[in-house]
């Protein structure tokens, strides 16, 4: 029933001709590109880690230089607060010196002012006395003379004031 | 309706010889089929221009066209044999799987365009692709066990070995006849059909069977290719398999 001839020596020659045409035109080119391909892609993954690791050292070291940096700015707030607060301090209470000193020079005059006055008001009492002394004893005295004298006298001493 | 010898003689479109070519060598005389031998070649120059399609200009990073379409049968097949054996040890029967698939696929379509016939409609051809897997089988037995590989034979016990040796010999016979009997059928399903239902059906709609049946021997064709190669590859990885 079934007859086997020499298609069949036929057909394995035809298939390892086509097998050997095949392997080399096609698939030393076809399995070096897969193998290229998929060292490249090892490469760009093994890379790509590598840079993310990279990142993350860098970010840590930043995250730890600025929280140093934020540390030294509060200190440096601070330091300049305190200092803020000190010479406050200091401006108050040489404020209050000045005021002191200031409120005693002034007091220091009023007290030499008085004295001066009082001083000048002596002496126009005495050369009043004396102008008056002077006219009593020019002129005769009459009461009315007196009376108008003393008058005088009154209203000059109150002009003084 | 017509006989199939009748559609058989009307499909005959190219002028394909019935009676085999003699060619006599020394004192035998060797029959060839034309038709199937006709039809191989023409396969071949098709696997040749698409592989040469697909590895001409190729590109790394933008594969696009045959290149894609080689790239994913090779991928396809050798995912296959990398979980079937050693890669190591696979890669040497990679590029003949690969080659099987191809070949295979391609012979089982090319039947399917009228007038042609597929090369694996004949039981020549499929034996002779059985025949390089059963060669095979030793070879890679041999390569990578030594003449322990015979071994096997005695396994588990003395009295295996005919069941051994019946095993062996059922490998090629199988491989041989579900393809050729899947795409032989094919074949003359798709003339029986012609012929019983020439004629005037095709104004009716008669047609419809046929594109039915064209489908599923496509459908049929790429099965079988894919059965071969896999069926191969685990003879394959049977043979070389450490602890068996």
């Amino acid at each position: 029933m079934l007859e086997f001839n020499a298609t069949l020596l036929a057909q394995i020659a035809d298939f390892i001709i086509l097998l050997i045409f095949l392997r080399l035109v096609a698939y030393k080119p076809l399995s070096k590109l897969l193998a290229n391909r998929s060292e490249h892609i090892a490469s760009n993954i093994a890379a790509a880690e590598q840079e993310r690791q990279e990142a993350q050292q860098l970010k840590a070291g930043y995250e730890a230089e600025m929280r140093r940096a934020r540390g030294q700015a509060q200190d440096i707030v601070q330091k300049a607060t305190k200092a803020g607060e000190d010479q406050a301090l200091e401006i108050i209470e040489s404020a209050k010196n000045e005021a002191v000193r200031i409120k005693d020079a002034a007091l220091a005059e009023i007290a030499r002012e008085k004295q001066k006055a009082v001083v000048e008001l002596r002496d126009q009492v005495a050369s009043l006395s004396v102008l008056v002394a002077g006219k009593i004893i020019g002129k005769k005295m009459t009461d009315q003379i007196q009376h108008s004298m003393i008058k005088d006298f009154i209203k000059e001493a109150g002009e003084l004031q | 309706m017509l006989s199939l010898e009748e559609v058989e003689h009307q499909l005959n479109f190219w002028g394909f010889p019935h009676d085999p070519w003699l060619v006599t060598v020394g004192n035998t005389q060797l029959a060839f089929n034309p038709k199937t031998l006709i039809m191989t070649w023409i396969t071949m120059v098709l696997v040749a221009v698409f592989f040469i399609a697909a590895t001409r200009n190729m590109s790394m990073r933008r594969p696009k066209g045959a290149q894609n379409v080689l790239e994913m049968i090779f991928e396809f097949i050798k995912g296959l044999v990398d979980q079937n054996m050693d890669p190591k040890k696979g890669a040497s029967i990679l590029y003949l799987v690969v080659t099987y698939m191809v070949f295979i696929l391609f012979s089982n379509l090319i039947g399917l365009v009228p007038t042609l016939g597929s090369p694996t409609a004949d039981y020549n051809t499929t034996l002779g692709l059985a025949l390089c897997t059963f060669v095979m089988i030793y070879v890679m037995g041999l390569r990578y066990k030594g003449l322990g590989y015979f071994k096997h034979y005695l396994k588990p016990f003395f009295f295996f070995l005919p069941i051994n040796i019946i095993e062996d010999l059922a490998k090629p016979v199988t491989l041989t006849f579900r393809l050729y009997g899947n795409i032989y059928a094919g074949e003359v399903l798709i003339a029986v059909l012609l012929g019983l239902l020439g004629g005037w059906t095709h104004v009716f709609g008669g047609f419809l069977a046929s594109l039915a049946w064209l489908a599923f021997s496509i459908f049929v064709g790429c099965i079988q290719a894919f059965i071969f190669t896999m069926l191969s590859i685990a003879y394959f990885s049977q043979a070389v398999s450490e602890g068996h």
